[in-house]
């Protein structure tokens, strides 16, 4: 393969600079021709290392200037061009196109879900049937009453007899049964509460993700995505987000700038509720519809405005936008199932161990009286939001764990005390609050400990600060749902 | 560090342990590595769910994959280590994930590289393997979604492609587990042609590095 000639001079220069110093072994699996167009291309990891062998460095640099003077766009580009040509060469002799072309079914539903008249409605409708129907209604709604009824019913009083018979010491038996213990209430809340809901939304979302809707949701969300200082490319994270925070943080390593993953991390840690969270919330809210539509709007809010501003605050470049659309798909049912089945193994070996250490921490607490000192701290808290004294425990849940906190708000409202005002109170600051353990983790891992830090105190007073704002609006207002 | 110093039998497992300290049991365990490397979204994870035992995940849009993965191959009686590894557009990495790809191959020696390419989309696909084959990497390519390329009505002549570029082709489609016999065949036959074996390979490695 032939690039135009200086680059070629160029090459034969460069690779006799390294081989002087033996210092090719930098990129020892490469070949020496790769590595010197590398050093023309600008590649910064090469660039970086070249810098022990200052010698060099400087030789290779002129020449590089030369080559770059030769040329009235970037030597990358060039190359990029020579290369290309050549591909498009090769798939010109080799491809062997019909003499009709054949236009497939799956380009007219691609026009449909990409121009906003027709993919906004859709979008409107996948929300509909797969969020609100599916999530809510039938994961949040009828799985939840089943299972959680199954739980109260049968699980629930059998366990309570056992515990009584075979443990004599009220003390432990309070660790195991009654109304805190590891099975009543730590696996009760993740089996019953939080994976019928996690499940529904990976069951939905695995559809999404095979059938290829997601890369043109970017598309039609980008110019949306733009005002926040974020491209399209954040909507992926950010929707796998309304699955798994975690795995979302996890997977902004695919944005192209700092810049962008720190702005997301930040709001997936605010202002995206995990599926246990809004699907719980959802399932709760579904009675009292106005309430429903006011938390979703000042989470949909929250994410714009906030965003807004971080992306005015922070220096640098907005980011391009750039996606392969790959062609719409049947999604294959077997894949569909696999994944759903591994991320909800995944995350039930997360919680379960979690939630029955949350048990038996709060055992401890209420043992050595701890908890009640705790909640009458958080007693001044709960009444300037307007909430009853029971909600304390849920911001002390919710402190440990998001989807921990979405159960015990369950529990609170089937218990009966709380009315459509403080239901929506306490959702948003739920909502609003601190990220999980296991996504501080991976925020710790992916952008460091300052940064973690920055975030989790901004996060804490705000989701408070809200609260306050909301019930203060609700009852001057005298609203009430 | 200077590898030619090292004096004892040490030096083949400093080089092994260089830059991939995870999973290093693997490393030992089989010595013949391959990765699958390509564009985004063309189905280099689905090969490594239908080449190993193990499951990753894969999804229909580009950045499905974020991490490197390691899986057993097995091709008759021998036993390789498989590497998934996200998807690049070209060797210079634009995001995280693809430098992680990159690093891969810029850092550890492998025996063979399975570049897997969207049949659709060869004039797109074809630049990573014109980088490939300039890096003078051991290269088969393994030209996917062949399914699809059917359903467009294309005819792929691949004997000359194979001519043209010098590699071998194998047409797949992985998600159907077409071409994947063939495939596994045209490994093996790379392999032994090649005579490779763990210390061929890192005498090779060893012979390329002076000073790191």
């Amino acid at each position: 393969m032939v690039y135009p000639v200086p680059i070629e001079t160029a090459i034969t220069e460069i690779e006799s600079l390294l081989s002087e110093s033996n210092c090719w072994g930098i990129a020892p699996s490469l070949s020496k021709r790769s590595i010197a167009l590398l050093i023309l291309q600008k590649d910064p990891t090469l660039w970086e290392i070249l810098h022990k062998y200052p010698q060099q460095y400087q030789a290779i640099q002129k020449v590089v200037n030369q080559t770059q003077n030769q040329f009235s766009e970037p030597i990358s580009s060039a190359i990029a061009l020579s290369r290309q040509q050549i591909a498009l060469n090769l798939e010109e002799e080799t491809i062997i196109e019909p003499i009709q072309e054949k236009i497939l079914l799956s380009e007219w539903w691609h026009k449909l879900t990409v121009y906003p008249l027709t993919g906004l409605p859709i979008l409107l409708l996948i929300l509909y049937l797969g969020v609100y129907k599916f999530v809510g209604q039938f994961g949040a709604g009828t799985l939840v009453d089943t299972i959680e009824g199954f739980f109260e019913e049968v699980i629930n009083p059998t366990v309570n007899q056992l515990t009584n018979q075979l443990i004599p010491w009220p003390i432990l038996q309070d660790l195991i049964a009654h109304d805190y213990g590891i099975i009543t209430l730590g696996i009760r809340y993740a089996v019953a509460i939080v994976l019928p809901v996690v499940g529904t939304y990976f069951l939905m979302f695995s559809l999404l993700e095979d059938s290829g809707y997601l890369p043109r949701l970017s598309l039609m969300l980008d110019r949306l995505f733009k005002s926040i200082g974020l491209s399209g490319r954040a909507v992926i994270p950010i929707i796998l987000g309304l699955g798994c925070d975690t795995m979302a943080t996890l997977v902004t390593r695919t944005l192209e700038t700092k810049r962008e993953r720190l702005i997301t991390v930040f709001l997936l840690a605010l202002s995206i509720p995990c599926a246990a969270q809004w699907g719980v919330i959802l399932g709760l809210l579904s009675h009292y519809p106005s309430a429903l539509m006011i938390w979703g709007l000042i989470i949909f809010l929250i994410f714009l405005v906030v965003g807004y501003i971080t992306d005015k605050m922070l220096p640098g470049n907005k980011a391009n936008f750039y996606i392969s659309l790959p062609p719409l798909r049947l999604p294959i049912f077997k894949n569909i199932l696999k994944k759903t089945y591994l991320r909800m193994k995944w995350y039930f070996w997360e919680i379960i161990p979690i939630f029955m250490f949350a048990s038996v921490l709060l055992w401890l607490g209420h043992l050595t009286g701890l908890f009640e000192v705790i909640i009458q701290g958080l007693q001044p808290i709960t009444k300037i939001l307007g909430l009853p004294p029971q909600a304390a425990p849920i911001f002390l849940y919710g402190f440990f764990r998001r989807d921990y906190g979405a159960a015990g708000l369950f529990d609170l409202q089937h218990q009966g005390f709380l009315n459509g005002n403080q239901l929506l109170v306490a959702a948003v600051v739920l909502t609003l609050f601190l990220p999980c353990i296991a996504q501080l983790q991976i925020m710790l891992k992916e952008q460091g400990i300052k940064v973690s830090l920055l975030i989790v105190c901004f996060v804490f007073p705000f989701a408070f600060s809200l609260g306050y704002i909301v019930n203060s609006l609700l009852t001057n207002l005298g609203i009430n749902l | 560090m200077n590898c030619h110093q090292c004096s004892t039998n040490k030096q083949k497992k400093c080089h092994v342990s260089l830059k991939y300290p995870q999973n290093r049991d693997k490393w030992q365990e089989y010595p013949l590595r391959i990765a699958l490397v390509g564009m985004p979204n063309v189905g280099k994870s689905a090969l490594f769910n239908s080449l190993t035992d193990n499951y990753v995940v894969v999804s229909n849009y580009p950045g499905t994959t974020v991490e490197i993965t390691q899986g057993k191959l097995q091709l008759g009686s021998d036993y390789f280590c498989l590497i998934d590894t996200p998807g690049i557009y070209s060797l210079v990495p634009i995001s995280e994930e693809e430098k992680v790809a990159r690093n891969l191959l810029l850092t550890t020696s492998l025996d063979l590289i399975i570049h897997v390419i969207d049949a659709k989309n060869l004039r797109h696909n074809l630049s990573l393997s014109l980088e490939l084959l300039e890096a003078k990497l051991p290269l088969i390519l393994a030209l996917n979604m062949m399914d699809e390329v059917e359903d467009l009505g294309l005819r792929l002549n691949q004997d000359l492609l194979e001519k043209q570029l010098g590699v071998p082709v194998v047409p797949i489609a992985a998600t159907e587990g077409l071409g994947i016999t063939l495939l596994k065949r045209r490994i093996m036959l790379y392999v032994t042609a090649l005579g490779l074996s763990s210390s061929h390979r890192d005498s090779n490695y060893r012979d390329r590095i002076a000073i790191i």
